[in-house]
């Protein structure tokens, strides 16, 4: 049976959550932002409709992290291990499509399951690995998706469970919180907080087709065909005619997870640092050489369509669009990433 | 859980110029137990670091059947930050090496054939690497011919090898110039690589052809190899792109779905035929 969380008990139950685990991760308003920030007072906590500037990929894949720390003195190097990460961390307020996005970084960076941190095989992400692993994602269901939303179009929903470990849905005309605990951390959870849930009749059934409808835009599949044909056939010079090539797509998308590594440092030491990089950029694949093999922004813009709706499709079996609408909210030559899938499909 | 991103610390145990602008550096592995313990596979690339300046990948250019320590061989002609960096190492100066990364010459269908090696500029680190493991297991293979093959003479690499190899009586060894690039002293062939590969006919029957060199020379070279008969599953070559992890997160080692770094470097040119151009 389903359990009901009372929406004036929300913060009760995430201030209770916040004291077992070390940092409580969850959107506040911050410079007329909203955006995912680890909170001190779950009073800070807004629980406002659409998306948050950016989803809460930085939790576990942080814009930069130093992947060691080098010191050097007279001829000699000494490698230092950098700190342990941030220790058990709880997301809450996670929409359906960023926390369904989890399943492409789990491809990408831990690519043989989650179940045991230390066990992890060579070419496995170990920082990614450790976060994943002490990282609990409370999803919060849309009643309102925003313009840009699609994520009905790429087979998820709104009120959607994929990725989260427990969801709440709002239930405004009961007063509630519908709670489904999706993963084992989730019925713990559940079972840990247990005084603040009552069982229910209610069902989402009625929200999920409301939020649905309020999504207008058509249905995306894979794109399939020959990937010769779909090389040189749809007009990616037309297609990607605006693009300028200033990556802000891939830093607002929930599955974005290209990176450089970087020293940075000074002649007695620094890190060797992972950040954030965008396959939009020129010179992400220029050789030293000055070859380039996506030459220009139309090659580098049907990477970024191709990457996420047929090759991580093809070698990972995941989806590498959530239908967020970030990229096309974000884009300052309002560039669609859903028309032009669209119409390479069409 | 093991960081993968952790260089092994090395020591430049050698600096050997090539050519005025190509330099192999020997590397051991300042670790005991990491020295003993490594092993790799002819044909795999790994990630060389200078601390401070960054890594970048190249091949591993020595043999896999001489455990103990790796060399790589790389061009400073363009001057990228840590290429310039590693040409600046000197002998005892340590500096870092992850690897390693991707497939490797498909030794045991070498077994038994008759194998013809070429290698144009410093196409011919990797093929190095795979000529000289076939060479510690000489009996192993059929007849042996190896084609290195340079713009000019002072592009050449690994001259004293080179000679070394033409001296042996049990394989082949062909060292061959672009047109233009010859001394008065030359005493190779001058003509490009598929020009002299034609005259050289090696038979295609029972044998596989393994070549690795700029993009240009390649296409041409495979266009020979067909007229000599070769199947396109009897060649095997190298890609190389711009990786940062070595191990197919980074974003940029895929050619369309294809992973250099995990599903190569190594492909045969029936493999290369089903890539889209993007390389």
């Amino acid at each position: 049976m389903a359990k009901a969380l009372r929406t004036e008990a929300l913060l009760d139950f995430l201030r209770a959550v916040q004291q077992d685990a070390r940092r409580l991760v969850a959107p506040v308003e911050e410079d007329g932002l909203r955006l995912f920030r680890a909170v001190d007072r779950v009073e800070e906590i807004t629980l406002a409709e659409g998306n948050t500037r950016w989803s809460f990929k930085e939790v576990l894949f942080p814009r930069s992290e130093a992947l060691f720390h080098y010191r050097l003195s007279g001829g000699s190097v000494a490698l230092q291990e950098p700190d342990q990460p941030e220790g058990e961390t709880v997301v809450f307020g996670a929409r359906p499509c960023d926390a369904a996005g989890l399943a492409v970084l789990d491809a990408v960076f831990a690519p043989n399951g989650r179940p045991d941190p230390d066990q992890a095989p060579e070419h496995e992400d170990p920082f990614y690995r450790r976060r994943r692993a002490q990282t609990t994602i409370i999803g919060l269901a849309c009643l309102e998706p925003g313009p840009a939303c699609f994520c009905t179009a790429v087979g998820l929903s709104p009120t959607g469970t994929a990725g989260s470990d427990l969801l709440l849905t709002p239930l405004p005309d009961q007063g509630v919180f519908l709670a489904e605990a999706v993963t084992e951390k989730g019925e713990r959870l559940l079972a840990a907080h247990a005084h603040l849930f009552t069982d229910t009749d209610d069902t989402k059934e009625q929200a999920t087709r409301a939020a649905e409808g309020r999504i207008q835009r058509t249905a995306l599949s894979g794109v399939g065909g020959p990937l010769a044909t779909l090389f040189e056939a749809p007009p990616w010079e037309e297609l990607a005619a605006r693009c300028l090539g200033c990556g802000a797509c891939a830093f607002v998308c929930p599955t974005c997870h290209c990176f450089d590594i970087v020293d940075e440092g000074n002649a007695a030491g620094g890190s060797r640092c992972k950040f954030w990089d965008s396959c939009g950029f020129a010179l992400f694949t220029a050789h030293t050489s000055g070859h380039n093999p996506r030459a220009t922004q139309p090659a580098r813009f049907r990477q970024r369509v191709l990457h996420k709706f047929r090759y991580l499709p093809e070698r990972f079996g995941v989806q590498g669009c959530v239908g967020c609408g970030r990229c096309i909210a974000t884009c300052p030559v309002n560039m669609d990433i859903q028309e032009v899938v669209a119409k390479v499909t069409g | 859980m093991a960081n993968v991103y952790l260089p092994y610390l090395m020591t430049v145990a050698a600096v050997r110029d090539e050519t005025p602008d190509v330099r192999t550096l020997r590397l051991e592995f300042q670790d005991e137990s990491i020295r003993e313990g490594f092993r790799f596979r002819a044909g795999q690339f790994g990630l060389y670091s200078v601390f401070g300046q960054g890594e970048c990948v190249f091949c591993i250019a020595s043999p896999d059947t001489r455990p103990g320590a790796i060399e790589c061989s790389f061009s400073y002609r363009w001057g990228g930050k840590v290429t310039s960096a590693l040409s600046r190492l000197t002998v005892g100066d340590t500096m870092g090496f992850r690897g390693p990364y991707g497939n490797w010459f498909p030794l045991d269908a070498m077994r038994g054939k008759n194998l013809v090696f070429i290698g144009g500029g410093i196409g011919m680190a990797p093929i190095r690497s795979i000529f000289e493991t076939a060479l510690d297991q000489r009996a192993e293979f059929g007849d042996i011919l190896l084609l290195n093959g340079a713009r000019s003479v002072s592009d050449l690499v690994y001259k004293a090898e080179t000679e070394a190899w033409i001296a042996r009586d049990d394989i082949t060894c062909v060292k061959t110039v672009d047109p233009g690039g010859e001394t008065p002293e030359w005493d190779g062939k001058v003509g490009l690589i598929p020009k002299v590969l034609e005259e050289l006919a090696p038979s295609a029957t029972n044998a596989l052809a393994l070549v690795c060199g700029p993009p240009i020379m390649i296409k041409f070279a495979l266009e020979s190899l067909a007229k000599l008969g070769f199947g396109k599953e009897q060649i095997y070559t190298t890609l190389e792109n711009r990786m940062k992890c070595g191990s197919g997160q980074c974003g940029r080692g895929n050619i369309g779905g294809c992973y250099v770094c995990k599903d190569g470097p190594v492909f045969s040119a029936a493999e290369l035929e089903q890539l889209p151009p993007e390389f």
